[in-house]
């Protein structure tokens, strides 16, 4: 499937491009709205927009996964910049 | 002690308070602030200084939003503040880049790594990739998708409409998802 191929779902035409702006702006939205149910359904007839958006979620994954601990010696600084004691 | 306590004490001028309200939020802050601009020094700075903003201004905070929301505002002006400093270095260019959503990103992820944890090739991909970003369009894709506050809350933070807060984060998603393919291909 390309990003002009047209899948007419519910009387909408979802291109897969259409797909990926929707998908990105709707990961963690409200997804009931019409055009949303067009989307979802175009969504389980394309291999190639369920793979993006797999790959989005991914994304946001691993850069949930990717922490920085606190240092002990950065916590002294800022309890001395602050003036404070433990 | 709840928070809202600790607030009513250390506004009152209690210490101990406040080194409690600090060493609460400053765990969050740090790795924030280090997600920010991927500088340990900077990620310091940028700590210590917000903290030392909430410390000065604590009396003016209203208790409308959650501390750590308020943390958020200050670090984001701080990160903001220092971004403006550094005017010559150069961020992708993604307002109108179309091409972020082009079927040649349609790649199969299936050979990516599972643990960012252990993978210093990955960690070092996602660094680069996130640095390209401007700070305004990292600070919502961090805001929003990493440390988890709402659309709302995030509008209120970096002082944009929602619309602006959602057409910017799902444009750092898919530069994100589209650096990560091209570092893997």
């Amino acid at each position: 499937m390309t990003t002009d191929d047209y899948i007419p779902v519910q009387g909408q035409s979802v291109t897969c491009k259409d797909v990926m702006h929707h998908i990105c702006e709707s990961l963690g939205e409200d997804l009931n709205s019409e055009r949303c149910a067009a989307i979802k359904s175009h969504l389980d007839k394309c291999d190639g927009c369920q793979n993006y958006f797999k790959t989005v979620e991914i994304t946001i994954e691993y850069y949930r996964k990717y922490n920085f601990e606190l240092p002990p010696d950065v916590h002294e600084r800022l309890m001395s910049f602050l003036r404070l004691e433990e | 002690m709840d928070e809202i306590k600790l607030i009513e004490l250390a506004k009152a001028g209690d210490r101990k308070a406040l080194t409690e309200l600090v060493i609460q939020h400053e765990q969050t802050i740090y790795n924030f602030s280090y997600k920010l601009c991927r500088d340990r020094q900077k990620a310091e700075n940028i700590m210590q200084e917000s903290f030392f903003s909430m410390v000065k201004s604590l009396h003016q905070f209203d208790g409308n939003s959650k501390l750590s929301t308020w943390l958020y505002r200050i670090v984001a002006n701080h990160c903001l503040m220092l971004a403006k400093k550094e005017k010559h270095r150069y961020f992708a260019s993604i307002d109108d880049d179309e091409s972020l959503f082009d079927e040649k990103y349609i790649a199969d992820w299936k050979r990516l790594p599972d643990k960012v944890t252990e993978n210093n090739e990955l960690k070092n991909i996602l660094d680069n990739a996130i640095q390209k970003l401007s700070p305004e369009y990292r600070m919502i894709f961090l805001l929003r998708d990493v440390e988890g506050l709402s659309t709302e809350e995030t509008a209120k933070v970096t002082e944009l409409s929602v619309p602006a807060v959602k057409s910017r984060l799902h444009r750092a998603r898919a530069f994100l998802r589209k650096e990560i393919t091209e570092a893997f291909k």
